[in-house]
């Protein structure tokens, strides 16, 4: 290998900061130089993000200190979601992180459950899991070693102001190596025979030259997009919400170690508690309500003062056709956007990095088949995560316009049958890539209103009695160890306080 | 599902009726098995791979019984020798392909470590392929490797058969002895068989492993894939001394010859290509490589084709009449287990519709696909250069996923994973490397790992496979434990 691969990464958001601290902390910077443009001008799409358990493990890849980090971005601790009138009008349940039980027989937990709800027998689903006990009582707790405590059945994830940790991140990587070009970008330059970006010209009149780039430019996807021309895969027709307004409000008392979706006429509304603040916002289809209906629907729903004016954004639910295309591979909004009712975009981030490094060229000349398998792994992410929110959409009462219409909508071959198969034995397929496993789609389907006709016929070996007897020890085992665990307020204020901002 | 029929006989129907009754018995299902008396071909041995010993528990079958009953050795992975011309031999042994550090798989700092002139293969750090082609067996304690050593069974057929069958009573499975019998179907389904005696026998769920209970459902429904050989030779041969851990896989101008260790013989299957050998001439072609004239049984077709669906109405196909499974790798039993095992968890709920048989359909096409391209991959990766039936074998077609996996592995050593996988990513290492496949590029996060600590790590783990190796037992050692 001759001179440095050269790495450019155009956009400063939370995806372009936190590829480069990715490159920082695992490419050679012997073999790749790695720089990141990005315009002070221009601002980045930063609310109250709520993320997944997978954020701690890029944390950790990154070998970043938690403590640090949660201080630096106001962040505060995620068991799960709540989604609150989904199904029904006046429902609610925890999507958590985590399973439902413990092993009881040969047969799994849930088909054990279904039995004894069937019979009568059972309490809900819901009470047979540590991290929604405990997130429901405002509680919190770091999960102990212990494999035979419930304690350790849990895995979490943090609520977080994304652009403070695109800022955190920033000083990680650049502390690391990472060179930061400041300009707005004002042409792109392609190779005139292979297509491929060569270069972006900034306003100054400087070129940055890459071998390799790395679209974070958010929705208007610059590199991918607008010059390499890869087009968006239009989910709207299943996803139809295409505006949001976020807001800001005064932290409230009711701290929850949970994010909130409340299901609402026209979409839903989202809560995100941080250290000092709430972040709120109303996703919504636009057919179905007027923007300035949707600000004061918002603003009605808030539990605490608004900071700001309501902001709006614009969107429309898919893909990008290739998210690797020529010598570019684009992540974050702009290579996609699916709304953010199970918190997946950092995610979808994060996996594309984590991808992009292991399939990484070592030379200019690509090899075909490490852009083919990266965007073969990436459509898998993106499909299972649209086919899991398209099931929180069909599974209403049609109650309104917009729920009339998509509780009526052909599903995706994917999705369709799921349903069925989940109703006649409350069968789910394990898969082993990609997000959302059978205890993800157990809660939401339990959750709203769907339940199994009958379980696995091996969980009818055990006698009932002995089924009821090992729920019911363990509901009392969840409810007593939650109560040992302090509120979340308490655990933060003592284990990461950050300072008002 | 109050009674259960399986219909056929030998090492399949036996399996289906020894799981069905552990699992549904119990339940108070009533399991027959009408015993349509085929026997495993004379000769024949069965590869079991690891998953079956895992399988075996389920079943109630110990490794005693085995080792007593059934000439059983144990089976550590398979040896594929000249598939690259010349003398070349490679192990696909049942364990990890090196031990993976610095956060990467080990084949990532291997194929770094091979394009800066390492000499060494990828086995070398496999601790099971070493202590199989040392003649070593069984888990060491304190291990130094920590890799896991997975281990199947050497099995003759036709006592395998027997000790299911006996499982099979105790097992309260009523056995029915019919050679033949009538099928009365009612639209989709089958209602009734009708034994030759007059007897009727109705059942809920019909398990059909000879064949002709869902032919008669579906009865065109099958459809040939390439399989290469079309004619087996099966023979037996005096036992190897000391026994091997593995069997061999011997490619040759018109096919190739497996041979089998057993207690007491070793097994002998000589597939060829009709078009390239003909039976006048297979025996003697045998015999020309062999060195030796064996005791053999006359040459005998070698089937090809599969069901699209397996489960039609209320009849489950399984075994032999689901489809005939790949040649090579243990499929026979990997495919025959994971239906039965399949169709144990799908346990249908309601009799009169079984909107179980969608999914088991699904899922085994899946599987059967995954488990065919795990054969398929020899053929494609050979090198017998300018051998028709060769060359033959190496541009036939191949499925899309895996064209996917080979070039992937091809250009960076990782592995396009697909659902209804059966083979884990380190199979598919060891026996891509062993065909000669050497990553072109690797994960560049391996440079951060400097050239001498990578050569430090490399030095240690050919030490620790060495000595875990010496820690474990003989294969004639292990053999006597089990037997107990």
């Amino acid at each position: 290998m001759g001179d440095r691969f050269e790495l450019v990464i155009v956009g400063g958001g939370t995806a372009g900061w936190m590829c480069a601290a990715a490159c920082a902390a695992k490419l050679d910077p012997v073999r790749f130089r790695v720089r990141l443009v990005e315009s002070e001008e221009i601002g980045t799409v930063g609310v109250g993000e709520a993320t997944l358990p997978q954020m701690k493990d890029f944390n950790d890849f990154l070998g970043l200190d938690e403590v640090e980090f949660m201080k630096a971005t106001q962040a505060s601790f995620k068991l799960g979601i709540e989604f609150v009138n989904w199904g029904c009008e006046g429902d609610r349940y925890i999507h958590p992180f985590g399973t439902f039980g413990r092993p009881i027989g040969e047969a799994d937990f849930f088909s054990y459950w279904i039995r004894a709800n069937r019979a009568g027998t059972a309490a809900p689903l819901f009470d047979y899991c540590f991290p929604i006990v405990t997130a429901l009582q405002n509680r919190f707790m770091l999960p102990v070693g212990d494999g035979n405590d419930v304690r350790s059945a849990f895995a979490y994830a943090y609520h977080l102001d994304a652009f403070l940790y695109a800022r955190y991140l920033r000083g990680w990587a650049e502390a690391r190596g990472i060179e930061r070009v400041e300009g707005r970008i004002v042409e792109v330059e392609q190779d005139n025979e292979s297509g491929d970006i060569a270069a972006v010209k900034l306003a100054s009149g400087t070129h940055v030259a890459g071998d390799m780039f790395v679209d974070c430019s958010g929705f208007r996807s610059l590199l991918l997009g607008q010059t390499l021309g890869v087009e968006i895969e239009d989910w709207s027709h299943w996803l139809p919400c295409d505006s949001a307004q976020a807001v800001p409000s005064v932290r409230s008392a009711d701290f929850t170690p949970y994010t909130r979706s409340t299901r609402r006429t026209a979409g839903w509304q989202w809560r995100i508690p941080l250290q000092h603040r709430t972040g709120n916002g109303y996703v919504y289809s636009s057919a179905d309500i007027s923007d300035d209906e949707a600000a004061a629907t918002l603003l009605a729903n808030l539990d605490g003062e608004a900071l700001a004016d309501p902001r709006v954004l614009r969107f429309k639910a898919g893909k990008r056709e290739q998210a690797w295309a020529k010598n570019c591979v684009g992540m974050g909004l702009a290579g996609g956007f699916l709304e953010p009712l199970e918190s997946t975009s950092i995610y979808l981030v994060q996996m594309a990095i984590m991808h992009m490094l292991t399939l990484m060229p070592s030379e200019r000349a690509t090899d075909p088949a490490l852009p083919s398998e990266f965007n073969r792994v990436m459509d898998v992410e993106y499909d299972r995560i649209r086919d899991f929110l398209i099931l929180h959409y069909v599974a209403n009462e049609a109650d309104a316009p917009l729920w009339e219409r998509v509780t009526a909508i052909d599903l995706p071959d994917t999705l369709a049958g799921k349903i069925e198969r989940f109703r006649h034995r409350g069968y789910i397929e394990a898969y082993r890539d990609g997000l959302f496993g059978p205890p993800s789609w157990q809660a939401v389907f339990v959750g709203q209103g769907v339940e199994p006709a009958a379980a696995d016929r091996l969980a009818d070996v055990l006698p009932a009695a002995t089924v009821n007897e090992r729920l019911a020890n363990l509901a009392a085992t969840i409810a007593d160890a939650a109560a040992t665990l302090p509120s979340h307020a308490d655990f933060i204020a003592r284990y990461c306080p950050a300072p008002a901002p | 599902m109050q009674r259960v029929v399986v219909f056929g006989g030998g090492v399949a129907a036996a399996m289906a009726a020894l799981a069905v009754g552990r699992a549904y018995a119990r339940l108070g299902t009533d399991v027959t098995w009408i015993d349509t008396g085929e026997a495993p071909a004379p000769h024949a041995a069965l590869i079991a791979p690891p998953d079956l010993a895992t399988f075996h528990r389920l079943l109630g079958i110990d490794e005693a019984a085995l080792v007593r009953h059934a000439a059983a050795t144990v089976n550590m992975g398979q040896q594929f020798a000249g598939w690259s011309g010349g003398d070349h031999a490679f192990l696909h042994a049942y364990g990890d392909a090196g031990s993976p550090f610095a956060s990467l798989p080990f084949v990532q700092h291997w194929t770094r470590a091979r394009q800066a002139g390492l000499g060494v293969a990828l086995e070398d750090f496999c601790l099971a392929a070493a202590a199989a082609k040392q003649g070593r067996t069984g888990a060491p304690r304190e291990a130094a490797t920590r890799q896991a050593v997975k281990q199947g069974w050497h099995l003759d057929a036709a006592r395998y058969a027997k000790l299911l069958r006996a499982a099979c009573k105790r097992a309260d499975v009523r056995i029915v002895s019919c050679t033949s019998a009538a099928v009365r179907t009612g639209g989709d389904r089958i209602g009734r068989i009708v034994l030759a005696d007059g007897a009727p026998v109705d059942a809920d769920l019909f398990i059909d492993t000879h064949g002709a209970l869902v032919a008669s459902l579906d009865p065109d429904a099958t459809s040939e894939r390439p399989g290469f050989c079309d004619r087996i030779i099966r023979a037996s041969a005096p036992a190897f001394d000391p026994l091997p851990l593995y069997s061999r896989v011997a490619a040759h101008a018109a096919g190739w010859l497996t041979l089998i260790p057993l207690s007491g013989r070793t097994a002998i299957e000589f597939a060829y290509d009709s078009k390239t050998l003909s039976d006048a001439d297979a025996p003697a072609a045998l015999a020309t490589v062999l060195g030796r004239s064996v005791d053999t049984a006359p040459p005998a077709p070698l089937a090809n084709s599969a069901r699209a669906r397996a489960w039609v109405g209320n009849v489950v196909a399984v075994g032999p009449a689901a489809g005939a499974a790949p040649p090579l790798d243990g499929a026979e039993l990997l495919l025959l287990q994971l239906g039965i095992a399949q169709m144990v968890l799908l346990w249908p709920i309601d009799r009169a519709a079984m909107v179980e048989a969608d999914i088991y359909n699904e899922e085994l096409a899946g599987t059967r696909a995954r488990v065919a391209d795990f054969t398929a991959q020899h053929f494609r990766l050979n090198a017998r250069i300018g051998e028709p039936f060769w060359d033959d074998a190496r541009t036939t077609p191949i499925s899309a996923e895996l064209a996917s996996k080979i070039d992937l592995f091809a250009a960076r050593g990782m592995f396009a994973h697909f659902n209804h996988e059966a083979h884990v990513e380190d199979s598919w290492a060891l026996v891509m490397a062993g065909h000669g496949v050497t990553p072109r590029s690797f994960d560049p996060q391996a440079l951060l790992t400097e050239d001498q600590a990578l050569m430090t790590e490399f030095q240690r783990q050919l030490r620790a496979v060495a000595s875990d190796v010496h820690a474990m037992e003989t294969h004639v050692d292990a053999l006597r434990r089990m037997r107990g």
